[in-house]
């Protein structure tokens, strides 16, 4: 019996397996690729690790920095290897995993942390109309192609969506002598980081096509994509006539975003919180069945790596207090909900078993605001207040709270009110 | 010089070229694609109907009843995926009831071998998410849903084994008759001589056939169907085949379980001034949505994972055209087969051979003809005491490729390496399910591009994700290149 198993061997899965082990835990951990460093293996543009190191590292950078620490510390882990299946008993978990090396193999552990990061959306998620020619992929398999395997999918590009992987892809491509023909997407705001799109777009004349989508993908006599129609959309997403524009293009890089990889909590009871498509948790990280815990990309989607390690530093906490067995016996919990402005937020539940009295919140706007009150109440009493110039949806808010103070029985409200 | 070539390697020309290698002669089958059921078998509703359906008398209902029937020896001997789902057509009111009994006396006289009437509230029990609204259902056992590719690769793997020969990507672009055989011209260069040739080239069928006769006795009408499919997560959401009741556009927009737990919604029906052109539109799949609501409640639209459309090769008269030539003997057609075309083809298979070649007064049996395929399912399908059989004797059984679908290495390369091997992104796909999951193939594909490239000891600048102008990449990155 293992104290914890974590899968995953990304960002956040280095950073609870790292934080577990110093406070004297027995960890294991799981990936499936060949290297430890997750998705952060192929992001190798700088811009990693502002907040935690205050300083630019690229992606790989940045993972080797944990990486190092973590095999410093001699902590257990398995790579090539896939985990199948989580199951649960009145006391344990029970994981089932497979490799080449070791065959199928089960074996059992307190906790589980799953920190299996996010897939990306495909065409199949969102409706385009248009036939399926090959040529429409995702930025992030793209990305692959292009920094792991080296190799380019396409010479003339297009851009459906502004998210940052959509953004850094089209720089990229650029550099690599591809044609960007440009970005649409359907909002009327970007959904990537700011500093991307001046960086990655603006400094390349590289156009970006607010409230446009695609409406129509054509291949020739091939199967090989060759041109697409995107068109001006109204406040419905509908799209407007003779807003058409025809570009001739090889390839169509979706960048749509992120859904979190919760694939493995498909046969447990786990509460499923539709707005972040994944576990819904209380304070401590944990899912609705005891014991099972999970942060990272597969809790919500982050934009910035730094507040995935932070976050899965506080879930390593949190596992290890659960496992010195540091929970009250009280059963009270309150629900916190996502209020005006507000399109998601974690953790949704407050349970008062749980001991540190500090609260961090996580949440983001639904709309482009300026000049913002962060307002939290419960039973209509102000409990938070405070003032930001600028949210964005592509930025990820988080707010701390002393919840020593709140009432063991009202829901918490988090709302967003322009002044 | 063959005796038989079979143009079209959809369901139907595989069919037919496995009925064929149950006799001594030499067959051919000629697809311009690069892989088996790349057209109309590939983009349906998978569904072997009953046979309730085709007006009495005509072709459609003898072949699709005694289709139905010959799935299950198919089943037995091909180890093809079938799903004995069964169906319910619903009736929303005192009008549609009067229809429903229409069908009902269809499918009597249609010989179709189980049916019977449900009320609205045994339905409900059976399918708890059936529409409110239902009032009747009529049920049919006999319904089952199949993995149709699978059944054309088993046909034609097995007619393969007993000496057909397939060539891929093989256009037919011309047609000579000559008094005692034909000469078919392929990709404007290979020629063929042969003195049958078996018309399947499905909505090309009319091309074909234009190839050939001075007059062609039908034209092909293609009609799109339009789809949705939800990710097998929603596995039972129903377990029957959903119908509504049939107008002039056809069946309609159905409900179907499918054999690996997703769910289809779909299709659409109309007709279509590019027959080649499997394309989907804002309105298609709007109508499917709005379509659907009418057979079951809270349909979980957001687990759709993906969206496409097929062709349907509908001809004027509404049935299957399965004759000689009047003029050119030897030239068969077989035309007009679209719904329920998967569900005839074995019988429509018998039909050409027995009642309009009459190969038996022709041709010598061929005693070594074996009917048999035993195909492995899933190795996460299989019993954990297999599961660990396997494992020992393969260890590439340990590594997932495909998350999502849960395949292995070993499952991949017996897909590249095999009788009816792939060397595609999509043949692969196809075959053992990667990347038909949740992710869509965007963690598997890289994965697979490395098999077939290691495999087939090919550049990935080789691979392909299906024809010749699909490769995954244009070339290598500046660094790559050093
Ligand atoms: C939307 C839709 C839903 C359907 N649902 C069902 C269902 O649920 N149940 C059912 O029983 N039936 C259904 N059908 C009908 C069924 O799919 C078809 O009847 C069946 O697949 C036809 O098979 P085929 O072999 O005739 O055609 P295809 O699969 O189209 O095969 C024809 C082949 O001919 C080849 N070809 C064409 N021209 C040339 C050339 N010049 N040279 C070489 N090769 C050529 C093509 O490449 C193709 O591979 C549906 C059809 C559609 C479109």
């Amino acid at each position: 019996m293992r104290e914890i198993v974590v899968i995953g061997g990304g960002a956040s899965g280095l950073a609870v397996a790292l934080e577990t082990k110093k406070r004297g835990r027995d960890v294991l951990l799981i990936e499936r690729e060949e290297d430890l460093g997750g998705i952060l293996n192929q992001c190798i543009h700088n811009g990693f690790g502002l907040e935690v190191f205050e300083e630019e590292y690229t992606g790989p950078e940045y993972a080797n920095k944990y990486i190092e620490e973590f095999l410093k510390l001699d902590i257990d882990y398995h790579l090539n290897t896939t985990v199948l299946k989580i199951e649960k008993t009145n006391n344990y978990f029970e994981i089932t995993m497979s490799s080449k090396a070791r065959g199928i193999e089960k074996i059992k552990a307190k906790a589980v942390v799953i920190s299996t990061g996010s897939y990306e959306r495909s065409r199949g998620s969102i409706i385009m109309p248009g036939e399926r020619p090959y040529g429409v992929i995702t930025a992030g398999s793209a990305q692959r192609y292009l920094n792991i395997d080296g190799y380019m999918v396409g010479k003339r590009v297009f851009i459906l969506g502004s998210g940052d992987i959509g953004l850094i892809m089209a720089r990229r491509m650029f550099l690599e002598g591809a044609k960007v023909l440009g970005v649409a997407e359907i909002m009327p705001y970007s959904n990537g980081l700011t500093r991307n799109i001046v960086q990655c777009l603006d400094d390349f004349d590289i156009p970006l096509y607010l409230s446009h989508t695609v409406t129509d993908v054509k291949s020739g006599e091939s199967n090989r994509l060759e041109s697409i129609v995107i068109q001006k959309v109204d406040e419905n997403f509908n799209p407007i006539e003779n807003t058409a524009k025809v570009f001739e293009v090889d390839t169509l890089l979706l960048s749509i975003g992120l859904i979190p990889d919760i694939a493995l909590l498909d046969n447990l009871e786990v509460v499923v919180d539709s707005l972040t498509k994944s576990a819904k948790i209380n304070q401590a990280y944990e899912t609705s069945v005891r014991g099972l815990f999970i942060c990272g990309n597969s809790l919500q989607v982050h934009d910035l790596v730094d507040n995935v390690t932070l976050e899965s530093i506080r879930a390593g906490k949190c596992v290890s207090d659960y496992l010195e067995k540091k929970l009250e016996k009280n059963n009270e919990s309150i629900d916190i909900i996502p209020g005006k402005n507000v399109g998601y937020v974690t953790p949704q539940v407050l349970d008062f078993s749980w001991s540190p009295k500090e609260l961090i919140i996580s949440f983001r706007g639904k709309k482009k605001m300026e000049k913002t009150k962060i307002k939290v109440f419960q039973n209509n009493e102000l409990v938070f207040e405070k003032f930001k110039q600028f949210i964005v949806p592509a930025e990820m808010e988080t707010i701390k709270l002393d919840y020593s103070k709140l009432n063991k029985f009202d829901e918490l409200g988090i709302s967003l009110e322009e002044l | 010089m063959f005796d038989y070539i079979v143009i079209g390697a959809g369901i139907v020309g595989s069919t037919i070229a496995r009925e064929l290698s149950r006799y001594q002669v030499k067959v051919k089958v000629l697809d311009k694609e690069n892989d088996v059921a790349n057209v109309q078998t590939l983009a349906n509703s998978a569904i072997i109907h009953s046979g309730h359906n085709p007006d009495p008398d005509s072709l459609k209902a003898k072949l699709c009843v005694w289709g139905n029937k010959l799935y299950e020896k198919m089943e037995e001997e091909l180890s093809i995926p079938l799903l004995k789902s069964g169906a319910y057509v619903v009736a929303h009111n005192k009008t549609e009831e009067e229809k429903l009994a229409e069908l009902y006396e269809t499918a009597k006289i249609n010989k179709v071998p189980e049916f019977y009437y449900l009320d609205s509230q045994e339905a409900k029990k059976q399918e708890p998410n059936i529409s409110k609204n239902v009032t009747k259902v009529l049920s049919l056992p006999t319904t089952k849903v199949t993995y149709p590719w699978e059944v054309a690769f088993a046909c034609m793997e097995n007619a393969i084994m007993n000496g057909v020969s397939l060539q891929k990507n093989a256009l037919v672009t011309k047609i000579i008759p000559n008094n005692e055989y034909f000469e078919i011209e392929v990709n404007g260069k290979q020629i063929f001589k042969t003195k049958n040739i078996i018309n399947a080239a499905g909505v090309a069928c009319d091309d074909i056939a234009g190839m050939v006769e001075k007059e062609v006795p039908y034209k092909v009408h293609g009609r799109k169907g339009e789809y949705f499919v939800l990710d097998k997560r929603v596995k039972g959401f129903v377990n029957h085949v959903l119908y509504p009741l049939p107008s002039d556009k056809g069946k309609g927009v159905l409900i179907t379980p499918q054999f690996h737990g997703n769910i289809l919604i779909g299709p659409t029906s109309e007709y279509v001034d590019d027959k080649f052109n499997v394309s989907t539109s804002f309105e298609g799949l709007d109508y499917v949505k709005t379509h659907a609501k009418e057979l079951a409640e809270n349909i979980p639209f957001n687990d759709i994972i993906r969206s496409f459309a097929g062709i349907r090769s509908s001809i004027e008269s509404g049935d299957f055209y399965i004759e000689e030539s009047k003029e050119f003997k030897g030239f068969y057609h077989v035309a007009g087969i679209d719904s329920p075309g998967l569900t005839s083809a074995p019988a429509i298979a018998l039909y050409l051979l027995k009642e309009v070649i009459k190969i038996d007064k022709k041709q010598k049996i061929n005693k070594d003809f074996n009917p048999i395929i035993r195909k492995q399912r899933e190795f996460h399908s299989l019993s954990k005491e297999k599961q660990i059989e396997l494992l020992k004797e393969d260890a590439r059984y340990g590594n997932i490729i495909c998350k999502c679908e849960k395949i292995t290495e070993k499952e991949v390369i017996d897909a590249i390496n095999g009788e009816l091997g792939s060397d595609t992104i999509k043949g692969i796909k196809k075959r053992i399910r990667v990347g038909a999951g949740l992710c869509q193939g965007g963690y598997c594909e890289e994965k697979v591009m490395r098999l077939i490239s290691r495999e087939k000891n090919i550049s990935p600048l080789d691979v392909k994700y299906d024809d010749k102008a699909s490769k995954l990449f244009v070339g290598e990155t500046k660094v790559n290149k050093l």
